[in-house]
């Protein structure tokens, strides 16, 4: 059984070179761009983000950056003031794959390695 | 949503705490919180007693004749590795199964890598059930113990372990038996049943608080000791001492975990160990057969309950089980258990190792309308999301 590896591959998303890792979450948080939050999700099917989607991901940066970690699930809720029902069926690759990855928030690794 | 909480998670550990187990170990370490089997005070030796006394109800509630087999540790994973490490020697091979934790699964890898052992893993059935048959077929010379879980974290399925004794008896080989998931809610009688060694916790099914754990080895079985240091004991010598327990124990014993596994035992034994289980499978029975009724939901090993734990593992087509996970918490309350669950061969055999799924764990105070509700709410989900 091999050693589970974390690897990471360098793209050019929006003009600039990035790294994310395998599960296509950014690899370095202060990376992320609106350019490249917008890029990544017309790869995810999402043409044009709207206002709800944009406040959203602003809500999941800023709660980012000024307490170093993502949200718990109820100052999701309580943040966006949307349900997590809502917020899943917002983004097409749901909360984890979606709005948080699209929001360059570390990839929330619990018991997945 | 309301504040309140519904706790589904008590296979990673049980919550609420008895509060008589809570109280208790605050009151009784208030009063007692000396260092046990060190010092000459009567404190001291009270500490002592009652860390004896907890050792020879332990070696009573799994069955074995000599509580000073009875060997503390912080838990089933540290237990786990005090026997593993103790016994192997070179060029020995193991047997374990594909059910079994990361807490058996990755002393063996460790071992293996580093070229100590060779192991081979017992497959499960489509049940979740490990046949005795398949033990046996794997069992070789130089086969230095059977090392396997009593009930599977992810599946909920009790193992066959009496049958399983029997062939490892045959053949001359220890059984030793992970029952982190068990203890409290499976009777385990090791002299009864020809098991060897069982490494419990005292978080989950037994409701002591979490750090506290142990070994219990039947006296055939002899463990070489590992690691070394302050044993209260021989404290004039550089040779650690080498009779049980403290040849498995080193340092400062965890007394109010101590305390809180016999409070722990007390609220077992006081509600009794067949009604608790009973109880909670007839609420996990109400549970699967709301979640099986719900169109996009899949179900693990959960067509036949009888022999099962109450776990429930469950994914939602469509909806990444963190997402399910995180809906049931912020959106309902309801806290649930997601990812692999420190299982990966399980995961890997049910074909879910990539994104791993979300397991409803019952416990003593888990009510019909927490079942209900947690019905209900994965009701919600597939129609809401999809």
């Amino acid at each position: 059984m091999a050693e589970p590896v974390r690897t990471r591959e360098l793209r050019t998303v929006a003009g600039q070179e990035v790294w994310f890792d395998s599960e296509g979450f950014i690899w370095e948080p202060d990376d992320w761009t609106e350019g490249i939050a917008a890029e990544l999700a017309r790869e995810s099917g999402i043409e044009r983000l709207d206002d709800v989607q944009w406040r959203v991901l602003r809500f999941l940066r800023g709660y980012y950056l000024h307490n170093g970690r993502a949200p718990m699930n109820r100052e999701l809720r309580n943040g966006t003031e949307l349900s997590l029902v809502e917020l899943e069926r917002l983004f097409p690759d749901g909360i984890r794959m979606g709005a948080r990855r699209l929001a360059g928030l570390p990839n929330p690794k619990t018991c997945l390695d | 949503m309301t504040d309140r909480l519904i706790y589904l998670d008590n296979a990673a550990t049980s919550f609420p705490k008895p509060p008589e187990v809570l109280r208790g170990m605050v009151e009784t370490y208030a009063r007692v919180g000396a260092s046990p089997g060190r010092s000459s005070h009567d404190l001291a030796a009270q500490a002592g007693r009652l860390v004896d006394e907890t050792r020879a109800r332990v070696a009573r509630f799994f069955g074995a004749p000599d509580p000073d087999r009875v060997i503390f540790a912080a838990n089933a994973s540290d237990a786990l590795n005090t026997v593993i490490l103790g016994l192997v020697r070179p060029g020995d091979h193991l047997v374990a199964t594909r059910l079994d934790h990361n807490s058996v699964l990755r002393p063996l890898h460790h071992l293996a890598e580093s070229g100590v052992v060779t192991y081979d893993l017992a497959p499960f059935d489509g049940q979740g059930v490990v046949d005795p048959d398949a033990v046996a077929a794997l069992l070789r010379p130089t086969t230095r113990a059977v090392v396997m879980t009593h009930g599977s974290n992810v599946l909920g399925t009790i193992q066959p372990v009496a049958d399983i004794a029997r062939v490892c008896a045959g053949r001359g080989v220890p059984l030793i038996l992970d029952v982190a998931q068990t203890a409290g809610l499976v009777p385990i009688d090791m002299a009864g049943q020809g098991i060897a060694a069982v490494a419990f916790t005292g978080h989950k099914s037994l409701y002591g608080p979490s750090g506290i754990g142990g070994l219990v080895l039947m006296p055939e079985l002899d463990v070489a000791t590992t690691r070394f240091g302050g044993t209260g004991m021989d404290s004039a010598s550089l040779v650690h001492s080498q009779a049980y327990p403290l040849r498995l124990e080193l340092g400062t014993l965890n007394l109010l975990g101590v305390i809180g596994l016999g409070l722990g035992l007390d609220f077992v034994e006081g509600q009794g160990m067949e009604a608790l289980h009973a109880r909670e499978m007839a609420l996990t029975t109400r549970l699967r057969d709301g979640l099986a009724a719900i169109p996009g939901v899949t179900l693990y090993g959960a067509d036949d309950l009888r022999g099962h734990l109450p776990v429930l593992t469950t994914n939602v087509d469509g909806v990444h089980p963190q997402d399910v996970g995180a809906i049931l918490d912020g959106d309902f309350g309801i806290a649930t258990r997601v990812g692999v669950h420190c299982a990966p061969i399980v995961h890997r055999d049910l074909g879910t190792i990539d994104r791993g799924a979300v397991r409803f764990s019952l416990g003593a105070f888990t009510t019909t309308e927490d079942v209900d509700a947690a019905i209900e709410a994965m009701a919600v989900i597939p129609h809401g999301v999809g």
